[in-house]
């Protein structure tokens, strides 16, 4: 996105710190004691498998999770008491974006906009720009007036994408955005986050394979039964959750990235 | 026309108009929310709304809306809270508010019992001038709301929980629907019935989810339907001497049947006419793209890929993606 980031994103240029923090649903904690400190414009993957705990501290730091005890401040405030929850963008887990009204491209990406727009304040010019050019960098600008349900999956969750780009936030949250997403899907998506993370926007990817965005993610975080197993670079990072063998993370680094340049292009 | 000679049929169409346009603009939101069956809890609350009203000698309506309201918001505290699921508090708001309904009636001195009857099937010509200006009123506060807030209740109903993650309100915009539910049911109470009351807010929606192509549209295109069979409906009701709830909502059905069984017959013949035309190369086992190992090859608006020599082009419907064959490579491939 061409639209700078807004300065000061957070008190020392921190987006994210958890501290002896410990996240779950209810009273049932799911993530214990988990410390970790994101800079602002670092681009982050959160690895593990299957019920480590990954989504519940990302669904932590978007307030759809509780903070059972510790301490967890995104931009700068306490994650209950966020005012500019506008700043956060967030695609969700999720792999179709067709309700039971049908909705075209547009309006799906239009939400994107809303939460910056106060209560009752409708779109603007600026606004529909923002959307248009959402759309236009996941790739499915000639798709923009079309039903959603009438694009692929992987298109749909580009739609995702594009959404959380729309809002133009300072911190995205993403869950989960390469599973069950086509190759071509993939390195479109690698491509969108260079240019997002370029821009200085701070990248917090949920995953269980890091290797098609390994050209974009630097850090690895990986949670394991709960509790932050890893903390470094992502090249660094052994296999998530040590039950499960992923060959794109035994490949040599310059290989993938290497591979996502020449790829990145034809995608979109 | 004879029907408009009448000063109670005049009253009757203008809330039949009224209720016709406001009852799809809130229900294409429930629709999206899956909540269809709201407007019928609410419609049961509303009348132990009536039987206050009738037993405290004030206008039912207005002892409707109150409950209706409330009965709104407290089941959005409700599912907010969490540990009761929607569906258990629809029931609680449903039989809590026909039981109610029927136990206060039944305590009205003799004299004063009203006919149930008439609330619970509508009567819509029994509808006073005061009464019609109540529901303008009503309908006016609706529309303006729905013209305010439609994107921001579209985003809730669409997806609640990134609405949550991204700060819209969500509580406030959930409360908010509910109330426009229950002045819809108040205001829908005369015409088609407290029992039919849903009817009139889903199936217009229903029919334009068929035809919309987006959200906007669905929503005119299901107020305009809504507005034609409520006002149809009245008028038909007139010249038959039937219940003008019960034929309003037969009306829609008829109307919901013919435009689904168009809309299947049409996408049938597609379907044919294009198994028809080209060779279609169904079960592919893998989707074409960047990397896939088939060459991409531009064609006109679109991108082939050289599968063996000949060429695939990626066909997106409903049930996924499959691919129609466009001739060898070499060759020139006509597209359908």
């Amino acid at each position: 996105m061409s639209t700078a980031p807004r300065p000061e994103p957070g008190r020392d240029g921190v987006a994210v710190r958890l501290r002896d923090a410990t996240i779950g649903y209810g009273d049932v904690p799911i993530v214990c004691g988990a410390d970790l400190t994101v800079r602002h414009g670092e681009a982050v993957a959160v690895l593990g498998s299957n019920g480590s705990g990954k989504t519940t501290l990302a669904r932590g730091l978007l307030g759809l999770a509780t903070v059972l005890d510790g301490a967890v401040e995104v931009l700068g405030a306490p994650v209950g008491r966020l005012r500019e929850r506008d700043r956060v963008g967030y695609v969700p887990q999720r792999h179709t974006v067709s309700g039971a009204v049908p909705a075209t491209v547009r309006e799906v990406v239009s939400v994107g906009r809303l939460p910056r727009l106060g209560l009752v304040r409708r779109l603007g010019r600026a606004d529909r720009a923002a959307v248009a050019e959402a759309v236009a960098a996941v790739g499915l600008a000639d798709r923009i007036s079309d039903p959603v349900a009438s694009l692929s999956g992987g298109q749909q969750r580009r739609v995702l994408v594009a959404r959380a780009l729309a809002a133009q936030p300072d911190l995205l949250i993403m869950d989960e955005p390469t599973a069950g997403v086509d190759a071509a899907s993939q390195e479109a998506l690698a491509g969108v986050l260079a240019g997002v993370s370029a821009a200085g926007t701070t990248l917090l990817v949920v995953t269980h394979e890091s290797g098609p965005l390994a050209g974009v993610l630097t850090r690895a975080v990986v949670v394991d039964h709960g509790r932050i197993d890893y903390d470094g670079p992502l090249a660094e990072a052994g296999p998530p959750g040590g039950d499960c063998h992923h060959p794109a993370e035994d490949a040599p680094t310059g290989y993938r990235v290497d591979q996502l340049r020449v790829t990145t292009d034809g995608g979109l | 026309m004879e029907l408009l000679e009448y000063g109670f049929m005049q009253r009757a169409l203008l809330a039949s108009l009224m209720v016709g346009l406001v009852a799809p603009a809130v229900g294409v939101f429930l629709v999206q929310r899956r909540l269809s069956l709201l407007g019928d809890g609410l419609g049961h609350v509303a009348l132990t709304g009536v039987a206050v009203g009738v037993l405290t000698a004030t206008a039912p309506v207005g002892t409707a809306l109150v409950a209706a309201v409330l009965g709104a918001v407290l089941i959005e505290l409700i599912r907010a809270r969490g540990r009761t699921s929607g569906d258990v508090a629809l029931a609680v708001l449903f039989y809590g508010g026909i039981a109610g309904g029927v136990v206060l009636l039944s305590l009205a001195p003799e004299g004063r019992a009203t006919n149930l009857d008439a609330y619970l099937f509508g009567a819509i010509t029994t509808t006073s001038t005061a009464d019609v200006a109540v529901f303008a009123v009503i309908a006016a506060v609706v529309v303006t709301v729905v013209w305010l807030l439609g994107q921001r209740l579209y985003a809730v109903s669409d997806d609640e929980e990134y609405a949550r993650a991204v700060g819209l309100p969500v509580l406030p915009l959930n409360v908010v629907l509910a109330a426009l539910v229950a002045s819809t049911v108040v205001l829908s109470m005369r015409v088609v019935g407290l029992l039919l009351i849903s009817a009139l807010m889903i199936l217009p929606s229903a029919v334009a989810q068929l035809l919309g192509r987006s959200f906007r549209q669905t929503l005119l295109l299901a107020c305009g339907i809504g507005l034609v069979v409520s006002v149809s409906g009245t008028s038909a009701s007139y010249y038959a001497g039937t219940p003008s709830g019960g034929t309003i909502v037969l009306l829609a059905i008829a109307v919901f049947l013919v435009v689904s069984a168009t809309v299947a017959a049409r996408e049938t013949t597609a379907r044919r006419r294009h198994r028809r035309r080209v060779e279609v190369h169904a079960a592919h086992p893998h989707e074409h793209g960047a990397g896939c190992g088939h060459p991409a090859v531009p064609h006109g608006d679109h991108v082939d890929y050289d599968h063996d020599g000949h060429l695939h082009a990626p066909h997106r419907t409903g049930a996924g993606v499959h691919y129609d064959e466009h001739g060898a490579h070499a060759g020139q491939g006509g597209r359908p």
